[in-house]
């Protein structure tokens, strides 16, 4: 047997999957995206197929999906009997034992199946014929690596383990067509083979049918904090910083065009991916050099530098009155009336009457907006009002987008106000100002409670708040611990089971009490006496993010809490210790 | 609000301490130590600009750098006259095509009163279709119609400015009173108020200043009225109705769809209060077409757009909607792009010769394809001296390319010459509907009206003109046409022949079809159709021969005229035919350069050539990679999967050398991009899963 563990992980030998196909398995995952692109030749398909049926019984497909090595227990556990069975087929009971929870598996599969069938006869039949080539290629292969050994002794020894695999490969066939898919057909088909013009592309990826993605999730994967992403981020070295400064260079050298467009009554867009602030940062040190008498080389000081003002659209408190209000101060300078008016309308014919009022030669203000389309200037009568400043005719207004549909934004009437003339300014920087990445991800992921103060967070509320409002979130949370070990329970014994332990905390956030019958729970614990002081202690909760609440199918409105079990648990020793 | 705040929080603000901050007043950091950083480009520019910082002028130098200050001040001086010349002539359209409106509105206005319709409101409703500028530049002239003569004006109302009915009347008194009175005036009246203070939507302020200013017509118009709430509007007019013995209204509602969906919006009670005159404004097109014809076809022209500026232009209108407005500020960007960028165009100046810088100047003459594809032809030809001493004599070929820039804007003009003509004739002879000139100036522009079907068509017609029609045709022709010789000879010859020429009827050519008859004869069982020309009258046959002689004559002319403008030599100095800064610039694809950038980011970083091979590898920006991968996925994506193939990424090409959690780090950067670009968003579908919803090149 020493020649045999030395050698490179051959195929065909049964005993291996168990041991060595989890390991690969975990790269897989990596393997199989990258050969989703073009390049994935017809060889490398055939190299990595012959895995699949040793190692993916039908039961193994349905229950780890897309293998990663989280799922090694899971899948280890639903498999144990069948590995049993080829290592040891001599034991007739344990191989009815498996055969009958193989059927029921089996039987399970199929009423499962069921509804995917009616979705991809299609694809069956394509997986179907994959999988014969699939086999052969098993047949072909096995000889051929036998064969390189070139050494008899391993050869037979190959051989003679080989037969009880070719009897399981032989057994479960039909069962194995029936239960092919997930884990399998997710590898080779959210991209459908060849290329497909991007309408179809959109069809083929939206078809209807149950999602068709692997159960794996993050939660073995320890998440980033802020602390840590700053402090990777410091260390990280941009492999493209050469480029990016000639990027940079590159829309540097416009500046003296973007001017004369300013001076022709034209205003500015930008476009492209990348942060901008930095080009327009240096766009205003241009403007202010350039317009700027140079005290150097003439006297003629009479004339006061360019106004420029800049705006950062994704700062959370920036209003468009405060954008106005800042331009009328660099326009009147010091004589500001007291009381510019509380509506933004009220300021901008402020700001044009006074402009107006100006020499016609004093120099034109210039106002540069970053990020036009973030989501506090995103709503149509702020970009109304934008439009109007832009169409003042002494204010040059340059604005950035970074998103792709930024011009939905505008219809006919604001697009002619507006003026603009729009460039491709890719610069590829990262939007480190503009965005707070980790939040940003934390709430993609639906994490966001998480972060909001976790279990500090919730106790400090808690503390602050009567004892009422204590009980109340006492009980909330009891409930729904209770709650979650019944459904921890059932997960268990259910296929759906996934991740184990590690699952039970979004289970209880996703599964949550329903409205009504913690009213209830209250009202029996003398918590609220009537549904209106039950609602204001809700809301007390929902201020401070501490539960979630959403409708259900039939209407109900379900609480939660944006807890993870552990913290949950933890809230709940220490109110009821308190 | 105090500015010395603000001054002192911007003047503090390095590049970080400024981004937290919403909105500031930009100054510069440190002006000594960043002007050290300045790249040397840059500040070649601000030196050659900066002495005349007086005078401001905005072109940079061209021709490396080189160029001197005289001639950027020229090439600028130039651009500013031609445009100038355009701009009158933009404008002088606009004005005329809205001015039967005006005056038909302005007359209601004037002449109708809550008195003569029975205590209703005058409305006057204006559709505008798609044309939707055309009601501001009405509104504007009305106001300052009415304004001039003190009689009232006109407040122009936005859906924008009536989110509910205190604000609404609130903007009606204000723009009302700061109309005449500008901001302080308004904010003096509500102030300096006998009696009990009123409030900011209290009507009662506008009656006081009508009665003040004596205001006898005060127009109230609804810009874009089916975008108002109609609660709003029914209970605004209802307001106003019972004001209306105070306040002399007027109300106009520009009207996008038609009279009848607006009026069914509004309820009965409401619809009774109004009583009024409907008006149209045309359509955009016809406008821009107009428009187009003046810039290009007017003889005094020196410079023209090519065909594919014009294929731009005239592409954007049939894609979506666009307002004359826009049409000409593409045209002007077109001015501004040629004078800003192209050396050359200094040659258009009168008085160019004297201050360009000839060597400078006859290099980049030399280097235009141009004028190397007439070389060569030359050489062919066998003139190797005339070869020789263009390029070799600087003054020679100052002097020859004046004189090919004056024939070839002489050459453009008779080509336009042309187009109008045959657009006449179309038009005259009633050949096709519809003819624009945009579409014929294309087709000539490109060289290709000879053979497109118009042409034919008025070639094949004027065969067929009677000698009245033959007069009138006469006179349209251009008189490169005209001047001839040729022509005179026939011109007089038809001159004798219509005075012998004694009859009523106007002579026929041999080619009308009164003049053939159809015979039809039995052959052999079989019958025979045999067209016949009739036996022409003798004043006849002469005119057909005059017509002969004459479409022989156009023809040939026509032939000579209808040039390609792009084999012209030097047409790169008075010829623009770049598609691109256009159309870039006016009709930019913003979705399609984020994915580019993200799917293919070495278009945008340049970058050693070998990693720009490989479609997904480390080498390529975190977000470029994270999106290649999400491509690939289907409409519902795991993060944890997306993360593993991500990390799969670094770790198979850095091997152990990568750290997994700076690879997190920037996936976490990458994922955050997509997100902010909109590329995805949270799903409840499973846990940990995003959905997607972009697709690319859809």
């Amino acid at each position: 047997m020493q020649p045999d563990t030395d050698e490179a992980p051959p195929v065909s030998t049964p005993k291996r999957p168990r041991t060595t196909d989890t390991p690969t398995n975990g790269a897989v995952n990596g393997h199989a995206a990258r050969e989703k692109t073009p390049e994935g030749t017809p060889a490398k398909k055939i190299k990595s197929t012959p895995k699949k049926p040793t190692a993916d019984t039908p039961a193994t497909l349905k229950a780890s999906g897309l293998k990663t090595p989280t799922h090694k227990n899971k899948a280890k556990a639903l498999f144990s009997t069948p590995t049993k069975q080829t290592t040891a087929p001599d034991t007739p009971s344990k191989a009815r034992n498996a055969d009958r929870s193989a059927k029921k598996k089996s039987a399970r599969l199929l009423l499962e199946q069921d509804d995917d069938e009616i979705w991809d006869g299609a694809d069956r039949l394509a997986e179907e014929i994959l999988q014969d080539d699939d086999e052969t290629a098993l047949q072909e292969s096995t000889p051929a690596t036998s064969a390189t050994n070139g050494d008899g002794v391993i050869r037979s020894v190959e051989a003679g383990s080989e037969e009880p695999a070719a009897g399981d490969a032989a057994a479960p066939t039909p069962k194995r067509r029936a239960g092919r898919p997930k884990g399998a057909k997710n590898k080779r088909s959210p991209t459908p083979e060849g290329e497909l013009p991007a309408h179809e592309r959109y069809f083929f990826q939206n078809r209807a049918g149950p999602p068709r993605t692997s159960n794996s999730n993050l939660s073995k994967v320890n998440l980033l904090t802020h602390e840590e992403y700053f402090e990777k981020m410091a260390q990280w070295v941009d492999p493209f910083q050469e480029e990016k400064a000639l990027l940079l260079d590159l829309h540097c050298r416009s500046f003296p065009q973007w001017d004369f467009e300013f001076d022709q009554g034209f205003n500015i867009c930008l476009y492209g991916y990348g942060s901008k602030r930095r080009l327009l940062q240096e766009f205003a040190d241009w403007q202010y050099r350039r317009h700027s008498p140079d005290s150097e080389d003439d006297d003629t000081a009479t004339i006061s530098p360019p106004s420029v003002i800049i705006v950062n659209g994704h700062t959370p408190g920036v209003s468009i009155r405060s954008i106005f209000a800042t331009i009328v101060t660099a326009v009147l300078g010091a004589d500001i009336p007291s009381k510019m008016g509380s509506q933004p309308q009220e300021v901008l014919e402020l700001l044009q009457s006074s402009l107006n009022a100006r020499d016609s030669d004093s120099p034109p203000i210039t106002v540069l907006i970053n990020s036009i389309d973030a989501p506090s200037l995103r709503r149509a009568t702020n970009q109304a009002l934008l439009a109007r400043l832009a169409a003042t005719p002494q204010i040059n207004l340059l604005a950035t987008a970074d998103t792709p549909n930024v011009l939905l934004m505008w219809d006919l009437n604001l697009r002619d106000q507006f003026n603009f003339v729009f460039h491709d300014c890719t610069t590829f920087a990262p939007f480190d100002a503009e965005f707070d990445v980790v939040e940003e991800v934390s709430a993609l992921l639906g994490r966001k409670g998480q972060r909001v103060g976790g279990k500090e967070g919730v106790e400090f509320v808690l503390k602050s708040l009567p004892e009422n409002a204590r009980n109340l979130y006492q009980l909330l949370l009891t409930e729904l611990l209770s709650l979650s070990d019944e459904g921890h329970l059932s997960d268990d014994e259910g296929e759906e089971g996934g991740g184990g332990g590690a699952r039970g905390e979004d289970a209880a956030a996703a599964a949550g009490i329903e409205f009504r019958a913690l009213y209830q729970k209250a009202a029996e614990e003398f918590i609220a006496s009537s549904e209106m002081m039950f609602r204001t202690l809700l809301k007390e909760f929902h201020d401070h993010q501490m539960i979630t609440s959403r409708m259900d199918a039939s209407g109900m409105e379900i609480l939660g809490v944006p807890l993870a079990r552990e913290e949950m648990e933890g809230v709940l020793e220490d109110l009821v210790l308190a | 609000m105090d500015a010395d705040l603000l001054e002192l929080d911007a003047g503090g603000a390095s590049k970080d301490g400024s981004q937290s901050q919403g909105v500031y007043i930009y100054r510069p950091a440190d002006k000594i130590k960043s002007s050290g950083e300045r790249p040397t480009k840059r500040r070649k520019v601000a030196r050659t600009n900066l002495p005349k910082a007086a005078n401001f002028r905005p072109f940079v130098s061209l021709l490396n750098g080189d160029e001197v200050a005289k001639s950027i001040e020229l090439r600028y001086r130039t651009y500013q006259k031609f445009w100038a010349a355009q701009e009158a002539k933009i404008k002088g359209i606009l004005d005329d095509v809205d001015s039967e409106v005006l005056t038909n509105v302005l007359s209601f206005v004037r002449s109708t009163s809550p008195q003569t319709y029975d205590g209703c409101i005058p409305a006057a409703l204006v559709t505008v279709g798609s044309n939707v500028s055309s009601l501001g530049r009405l509104l504007s002239r009305l106001n300052g119609q009415l304004t001039t003569t003190g009689e009232g004006g006109v407040i122009a109302l936005e859906s924008g400015d009536a989110p509910n009915l205190k604000t609404t009347l609130k903007n009606i008194i204000r723009f009302g009173i700061t109309n005449t009175e500008g901001n302080e005036g308004y904010q003096s009246f509500v102030t300096d108020r006998e009696g009990p203070r009123v409030l900011g939507y209290d009507l009662d302020l506008l009656a006081d200043y009508v009665k003040r200013k004596e205001v006898k017509k005060l127009v109230l118009a609804f810009r874009d009225s089916e975008a108002f709430d109609p609660g709003i509007l029914a209970d605004l007019l209802s307001l106003l109705s019972s004001w209306l013995d105070r306040i002399p209204l007027t109300l106009i509602f520009g009207i996008s769809t038609s009279v009848e969906l607006f009026e069914g919006r509004l309820p009965r009670s409401t619809v009774a209060l109004l009583r009024g005159r409907y008006f149209e404004i045309h359509e955009a097109s016809n406008c821009v077409d107009r428009i187009y014809g003046r810039i290009q076809a007017e003889q005094d022209g020196k410079f023209w757009l090519g065909r594919n500026i014009t294929g731009v232009l005239f592409e954007k209108p049939s894609d979506s909607f666009q307002t004359p407005e826009a049409f000409s500020r593409t045209v002007k960007y077109a001015y501004m792009s040629h004078f800003f960028a192209n050396p050359l165009s200094v040659l258009l100046a009168d008085d160019a010769a004297t201050t360009i810088q000839h060597d400078k100047v006859c290099e980049a003459l030399r280097n235009l394809p141009s004028f190397r594809r007439y070389c060569e032809d030359t050489l062919e030809e066998g003139c190797a001296e005339q070869v020789r001493k263009l390029l070799k004599d600087d003054a020679f070929l100052l002097e020859q390319s004046a004189q090919w820039v004056k024939s070839g804007q002489q050459k453009m003009r008779d080509i336009f010459k042309c187009v109008d003509m045959v657009q006449r004739a179309l038009k005259k002879f009633n050949i096709v509907k519809k003819t624009s000139i945009s579409d014929l100036s294309i087709r000539a522009l490109a060289g290709e009206l000879q053979t497109s079907a118009s042409y034919e068509d008025v070639l094949r017609a004027i065969k067929t003109l009677d000698s009245d029609q033959m007069k009138l045709f006469a006179m349209m022709l251009p008189d490169t046409l005209t001047a001839s010789s040729d022509f005179a000879q026939i011109q007089a010859d038809f001159g004798a022949l219509l005075q012998v020429y004694q009859g009523t009827e106007p002579l026929k050519s041999g080619y009308d079809k009164q003049h053939s008859v159809v015979a039809t004869t039995v052959v052999q069982q079989r019958v025979k159709l045999s067209k016949a020309k009739v036996k022409l009258p003798k004043e006849n046959a002469e005119f057909t021969k005059i017509i002969d002689r004459f479409h022989a004559l156009l023809e040939a002319c026509l032939e000579e005229t209808l040039v390609r403008p792009n084999d012209l030599v030097l047409h790169e100095i008075f010829l623009l035919d770049m598609r691109n800064p256009l159309k870039e610039v006016f009709s930019p694809r913003p979705r399609f350069a984020v994915e580019r950038a993200l799917s293919s980011p070495f278009d945008y970083l340049i970058s050693s050539p070998e990693s720009s091979t490989v479609k997904v590898s480390a080498h390529q920006p975190a977000a470029a990679i994270l999106y290649q991968l999400y491509l690939e996925s289907g409409s519902l994506v795991n993060v944890h999967d997306l993360w593993q193939a991500f990390y799969a990424v670094f770790e198979s090409e850095q091997g152990n050398g990568c750290d997994e959690r700076t690879a997190m780090a920037l996936f976490y950067r990458a994922l955050s991009d997509l997100k902010a670009l909109g590329m995805m968003k949270s799903s409840r579908k499973k846990v940990d899963h995003v959905s997607k919803t972009a697709w690319m090149g859809l």
